[in-house]
């Protein structure tokens, strides 16, 4: 919610010349609902923002938001200093359904951002198969997602955002769905993934745990409506791996959150009133 | 890195095919004596009820040799094929856009959506006398016919399959910048599809009927023709042995509909 001309902030704003998205004064509304309000968030071009926040407080929403799919109500989103009025080129979306067309193939799945794109029948070839790789599923190119488990459909999903090369990846709660293990698997899957090509990530989720282990910071979501309630910046060294969640500072920000997460929500708010 | 990925995914297929194949063969099995008990049953009456009226399985089968050595059926069959014929395929590719556009074009949805459900649900026979009266006897008329009985149901499975597509698949193609050509090609047409085919197999039950309808009511001609002439000369075999015919027609036709359904409906899974 700043007044300056956004040009001008660009060029003398340090942190968001170095920002990869800039949410500023965000608000959406649905008639009456008031779903979040004045959000302001800055992303980097090679970090990792976790979304935490209740059930319902509009997580999706915000990521929608971010990827031109709904338009806000008020404020706006800016990727590289262009602002966000419909879907962009380079970001991609992994979803908690999954999102895979289940008339289509893995191959096909995994192919459609590029053909969307207009990359060549020729390119498509070549590419597809190694993201198809990088995720696991090979031999699984010919089946449809009704014959993959949830883990596989999202290894699906992931390779599908990937494979567009995206310098934002926008994950909305994309291991909510699978069992407690394959969720393990996954999350340190894509943290290797990341690590070989850092790009802009905001990571929504409901695991505290996840959170922690996946954001460079934690931003908790709170009250009606929703508003940045606490940034905790997570000081956990990369690459991250299964060693990480024995680290005794895993465990001291993962309470930090959690007790962020679990105190009253009215208490900061009543106290401004 | 996928130590959990090689015992998943489709390998339950081939252990599933043995007990569908045993399943497959007993339900010949049934079938087939559904059938011959129904022959027998027909026989029986045949014998014990005035031949006017009822004529035995045997004699109907003879007959029907009789009609196919003379030419008399081929030629119905062929007359009655091209109605039906010409009259599914207008139906069928007049139905497939009508429906999706209804579905995708807010503004024809609201203007047409209770025009087509009415004119659905009112017994087209009704329309004949209309149709007649516009166009006389031919063979156009016929096919317009059977186009009128077979078409609605084509394009109200195709609307309400393309009107159901979830909000999350178009959310899907909308974030990879999906335009609305695009939303057609990848997701309104494949989605539909199965339902489309459902469409089908109605429109040939009723392209069938319509079929029929139009030989009776219009310029006599083809399997309904046969019919009508058969029974006039109180031939009740040849009229029996045509009406086996659209029979056996229909339950062919029907199976077709049905492997069609089955087939484009693969990627839903067993159900
Ligand atoms: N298209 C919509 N129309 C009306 N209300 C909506 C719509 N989308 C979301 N909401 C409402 O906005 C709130 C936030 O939803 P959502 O962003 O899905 O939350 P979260 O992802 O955090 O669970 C919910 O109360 C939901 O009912
Ligand atoms: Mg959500």
């Amino acid at each position: 919610m700043r007044s300056t001309p956004r040009d001008i902030n660009a060029v003398h704003d340090p942190a968001a010349a170095t920002s990869r998205i800039q949410i500023r004064g965000l608000g959406k509304y649905f008639d009456e609902l008031c779903v979040f309000d004045d959000i302001d968030l800055d992303v980097g071009s090679a970090e990792v923002v976790t979304l935490v926040g209740p059930s319902g407080c509009g997580k999706t929403t915000l990521l929608r938001c971010i990827d031109g799919l709904v338009a806000p109500s008020t404020g706006e989103v800016r990727i590289d200093g262009a602002p966000v009025v419909e879907p962009p080129e380079g970001v991609a979306v992994v979803f908690q359904h999954f999102g895979l067309f289940p008339w289509k193939t893995v191959f096909r799945n995994v192919a459609y951002g590029l053909r969307m794109a207009g990359v060549s029948r020729r390119a498509i070839a070549e590419r597809v198969p190694a993201f198809i790789e990088l995720v696991g599923l090979r031999g699984f190119e010919n089946s449809y997602p009704y014959q993959l488990s949830g883990g596989m459909q999202q290894r699906a999903g992931l390779a599908r955002a990937l494979a567009v090369e995206p310098k934002v990846l926008l994950m909305d709660e994309p291991f909510g769905a699978l069992d407690a293990q394959t969720r393990e698997v996954l999350q340190f899957e894509l943290l290797r993934i990341w690590d070989t090509r850092p790009t802009s990530m905001v990571f929504v989720t409901h695991s505290i745990d996840e959170a922690v282990l996946m954001g460079d910071r934690v931003v908790v979501l709170k009250g009606r409506p929703s508003t940045v309630h606490q940034v905790i910046d997570v000081d956990l060294a990369r690459p991250r791996t299964r060693a990480t969640t024995t680290d005794p500072r895993f465990h001291e920000l993962r309470e930090q959150v959690w007790n962020l997460v679990m105190s009253t929500p009215d208490d900061h708010n009543s106290v401004e009133r | 890195m996928t130590t959990t990925t090689p015992t998943l995914g489709p390998a339950p297929a081939p252990a599933a095919a043995r007990p569908v194949r045993r399943r497959r063969s007993s339900a010949l099995l049934t079938y087939g004596a559904s059938l011959l008990a129904g022959a027998a049953i027909w026989e029986l009456a045949g014998h014990l009820i005035d031949p006017v009226f009822l004529v035995p399985f045997t004699d109907t089968v003879r007959r029907l040799g009789e009609l196919v050595a003379s030419g008399e059926l081929p030629t119905a069959l062929l007359a009655s094929a091209q109605v039906f014929g010409a009259g599914l395929i207008i139906a069928v590719l007049v139905g497939l856009p009508a429906g999706l556009l209804l579905a995708r074009v807010r503004f024809l949805r609201v203007g047409l959506e209770d025009w087509i459900t009415g004119l659905y649900a009112m017994p087209m026979v009704a329309l004949i006398p209309f149709i007649l009266a516009i166009f006389g006897f031919g063979f156009t008329p016929k096919v317009i016919v059977v186009f009128l009985f077979a078409v609605f149901p084509v394009i109200i499975t195709v609307y309400e399959g393309a009107s159901s597509i979830p909000a999350r698949h178009i959310e899907v193609a909308r974030s990879f910048r999906a335009r609305e050509r695009h939303l057609w090609r990848d997701v309104v047409i494949p989605y539909t599809i199965p339902f489309a085919m459902t469409g089908i197999r109605l429109a040939i039950a009723r392209a069938l009927v319509g079929m029929i309808a139009a030989e009776f009511f219009l310029a006599v001609s083809g399997l309904g023709e046969l019919i009508l002439i058969t029974s006039r000369r109180f031939d009740t075999a040849a009229v029996f042995a045509t009406i086996l015919v659209v029979c056996i027609l229909g339950v062919l036709l029907l199976a077709l509909g049905h492997a069609l359904e089955r087939r484009f409906a693969a990627w839903r899974g067993p159900s």
